[in-house]
């Protein structure tokens, strides 16, 4: 297998944009690692995840692509907003990309897949009195 | 009666189908020689870890790369950006 990086510059740039865009609609930090696990990835992606400047209020989405891995790590408070069955069916979509070697295009749907998920809609009138 | 091989003749019935050969394959393997390796599931991995949105926003040195646990399932308490409890989803394909 020749030796080089997991993506061009253009694939990084359309992984960089879902992510701002996921960031920008939900409110939450998204951070994307793809690389290998030394051991169970469960607990190495929770480990980055407390890496994170605000782990609290962060998705993070790890891809061991060597061990056919996927996590989804959400938050405390982003777990409030993304819940574990919507991040469920972002992982199946991501899955279902992976499976056939769509590392990017598998990475930029599910990620703007999550962000949608996590979309809260803004709360009006909330401070206005009540009128009869 | 054989005809006698000249140059023209080899340039006719060989070169020209060897051209054509040869272009053909370039216009099929163009576009994945333009897009590098290609991730192939069930082959070994030969690219170094990606942190996109990471820590300092760039590629990580494996040697600083956060230890594991001792116990698996329990999250550390120190530190001051540690998450509480997590939630989330796994898939493997």
């Amino acid at each position: 297998m020749p030796v080089g990086d997991a993506f061009t510059p253009d694939q990084l740039y359309d992984i960089e944009r879902a992510v701002r865009h996921a960031e920008e609609a939900s409110g939450l930090r998204f951070s994307v690692y793809v690389g290998g696990a030394d051991s169970e990835t469960r607990p190495f992606a929770q480990e980055l995840l407390n890496e994170l400047e605000d782990p609290d209020h962060t998705v993070l989405v790890y891809v061991d692509p060597a061990g056919r891995r996927l996590e989804i790590v959400t938050g405390a408070e982003a777990k409030r907003q993304l819940s574990d069955t919507a991040a469920g069916l972002a992982a199946l979509t991501m899955q279902t990309s992976f499976a056939t070697g769509d590392l990017t295009g598998g990475l930029v749907t599910g990620v703007q897949q999550l962000g949608t998920n996590a979309h809260q809609a803004p709360l009006l009138h909330a401070n206005e009195p009540h009128k009869q | 009666m054989i005809p006698e091989l000249t140059g023209h003749t080899l340039l006719v019935f060989v070169g020209i189908p060897a051209l054509v050969i040869a272009a053909i394959a370039l216009l099929v393997f163009a576009s994945s020689i333009a897009s590098g390796p290609r991730y192939r599931p069930g082959l070994s991995w030969w690219a170094p870890p990606v942190w996109i949105n990471g820590p300092a926003a760039t590629k990580p040195d494996p040697a600083s790369l956060p230890e594991l646990p001792a116990a698996p399932g329990t999250l550390a308490t120190a530190g001051s950006g540690v998450a509480r409890t997590t939630g989330g989803a796994s898939a493997s394909w």
